[in-house]
């Protein structure tokens, strides 16, 4: 019995030491941004003896920050509309259609899982600056919907096969065309899938750093990710309060969203991991 | 295969998204494959120089070393992620309360930016003022361990693996846990009837019983790793010298700091070709068990799976 108990109590311990480990850095970063810069060098750790907000004052008072929320929320919402709306409607015609190619077409899109993104970098770049849109939103964008298409389309088609054929069969019958079919009964059924891929490719492409820090430079079009490196002078220079405090206005709409939608993206981040 | 006839329907439905993919995805890789072939700054006008390109690749020293570094780098990443993913979700198994709790704040720093991590590192590993993992060591008096973790080539390479080790983790575990849970558990109860301790449960029936899931994960955390570029590039920028250089690191300065398109895309090709092989190598081996592993995805298709088995 004492075995047992000791046992129960190592155990907790295990799990307790990971936890903090895991979401200590990171309940850190949200404590560290509320204590005043002289506090930070002196006591870094421990809870703040004096409560401030002047960190996050000074990063949304000057409005640039703002604005890469701004830019980020933009960038995010039309990737994903993309994303969503032309992996539905592939997913549809992949699974529905009675069409030779339709495996060769399926296989094709699998094997984008395994494309490295790096590849994209210099061929886009040159095409960008010739056609001049560089430091746009678009620019992030395409690559963005590229790289997701492959497993949003592969979640679709494995979602449509569960929807039985009989029931397209009878809308059909009905005088029912295909494009009233996917967008009444088939796509409106795949809600779930809807979310998952939704708040996946969220928080993917909120964070994205690889794409933007090689198609932007200036600071109009710059997302939040990239926003952050503004309060990192030269090496060592760093204003870290006025950073953790930036690192937390650009996660919490991110922890919003998965505390919120919790089940869905796990499944979706697990299942985009498997599959690659 | 479906049911509805309407070509005409099925290509407005298909070409919106084939297009999209085509172009961004291997419009890329053709144009790459092609300035691999080709010199040029960015400016004047591209010059065929055949495989000169490659051939300068391999007699390029901190190719060599990228090649290596990375090499370390996938061991420490791939290490962390699937040995402390796997104990944790095994230990998780065992946990009777709270383990939704558990696992979403294990799962935290999935969802927190690469830039994000790399501040938050970069902090840690601080000197001036000394920073989180200096002051741990100060505090346990391990004074002489205590370094300029980013600026010493000795450690510089795992200061910055681990960080990427670190925020996949939770991933990997809750990947593992779902495998764990969604395991009938009438195959280990009997063996437990019969006597077998927990211990000899777990390395006997269910590790073999997931080790789909095993392979599956060390694919892509495989290639994960050879892609690595976030942490290493923004942590150091591959310094000091090029100690902590990775190949995609070192594809993305030839290419936009000096200007060798060419040869930054020679790096790009290789890269791919690189974690194509990787693939290919996995698949080869694990073939037989790659379709029972994907259908060990889903808690339903996983009773599925095993009653077949039974069956068979």
């Amino acid at each position: 019995m004492m075995k047992k108990k000791a046992g129960k109590i190592i155990f907790g311990i295990v799990i307790l030491a990971f936890l903090l480990v895991q979401v200590y850095p990171v309940i850190w970063l949200f404590i560290a941004s509320l204590k005043p810069t002289v506090e930070l060098s002196t006591t870094p750790f421990g809870l703040p003896k004096n409560v401030t907000l002047d960190n996050f004052i000074k990063v949304l008072s000057d409005g640039k920050f703002v604005g890469y929320m701004w830019n980020s929320l933009k960038v995010t919402s039309v990737s994903l509309i993309l994303i969503v709306s032309l992996s539905a409607t592939a997913g549809f015609a992949l699974s529905k259609f009675r069409a030779r190619i339709s495996k060769g077409v399926y296989a094709f899109f699998t094997f984008g899982i395994m494309v490295p993104v790096q590849i994209t970098l210099i061929p886009l770049f040159i095409f960008y600056s010739r056609v001049g849109v560089l430091n746009t939103s678009f620019a992030m964008i395409l690559p963005q919907v590229g790289f997701a298409l492959p497993l949003g389309v592969m979640m679709f088609v494995g979602f449509y096969s569960f929807v039985p054929d009989e029931l397209i069969e009878a809308a059909i019958v009905d005088g029912c065309s295909p494009y009233r079919t996917f967008g009444q009964i088939v796509f409106p059924l795949s809600r779930n899938t809807v979310i998952t891929i939704a708040s996946m490719y969220s928080i993917l492409i909120w964070n994205d750093f690889i794409f933007a820090n090689t198609f932007i430079s200036s600071s109009s079009a710059k997302t939040v990710a990239m926003g952050l490196k503004d309060y990192v002078g030269a090496f060592g220079n760093v204003d870290w309060g006025t950073t953790f405090a930036a690192i937390v206005i650009s996660i919490l709409p991110l922890m919003i969203i998965y505390f919120l939608l919790n089940k869905w993206v796990t499944e979706g981040m697990t299942m985009g991991a498997t599959k690659g | 295969m479906g049911i509805i006839r309407d070509k005409k329907a099925f290509w407005v439905f298909l070409l919106p998204a084939l297009l999209f993919y085509i172009f961004a995805v291997f419009y890329p890789i053709g144009e790459s494959i092609r300035l691999s072939f080709m010199q040029w700054n960015g400016i004047g006008d591209k010059v065929f120089v055949g495989l000169n390109n490659y051939s300068a690749m391999f007699q390029d020293r901190v190719f060599y070393q990228a090649l290596i570094n990375n090499l370390i780098y996938l061991l420490i990443v791939v290490a962390m992620q699937l040995s402390i993913g796997l104990f944790f979700a095994i230990l998780l198994t065992f946990m009777k309360k709270g383990v939704m709790f558990v696992k979403t704040l294990y799962y935290v720093p999935c969802i927190v930016t690469t830039v994000a991590i790399t501040q938050l590192f970069r902090s840690i590993y601080a000197t001036e003022p000394q920073g989180l993992l200096n002051l741990f060591l100060q505090s346990i008096h391990l004074n002489q361990w205590t370094t300029s973790w980013l600026a010493d080539i000795r450690t510089v390479l795992i200061a910055v693996s681990i960080p990427e080790g670190w925020r996949f983790t939770g991933l990997y575990m809750v990947i593992f846990y779902s495998a764990l849970v969604s395991l009938d558990p009438s195959v280990y109860e009997a063996a437990k009837v019969d006597g077998a301790t927990e211990l000899q449960v777990l390395f006997k029936i269910k590790i073999p019983l997931i080790k789909e899931i095993l392979l599956l994960t060390l694919t892509m955390c495989l290639t994960g790793a050879l892609r690595g570029f976030d942490i290493p590039f923004l942590l150091t920028g591959g310094g000091p010298g090029n100690a902590s250089e990775l190949m995609s690191t070192y594809m993305y300065k030839k290419a936009f700091s000096s200007n060798q398109y060419g040869y930054g895309s020679a790096l790009a090709v290789f890269i791919i070709i690189e974690s194509m092989i990787v693939v290919i190598i996995l698949r080869k081996v694990f073939t037989s068990r790659e379709e029972s592993g994907k259908r060990n995805l889903t808690k339903g298709r996983v009773k599925m799976w095993k009653s077949q088995r039974r069956g068979a």
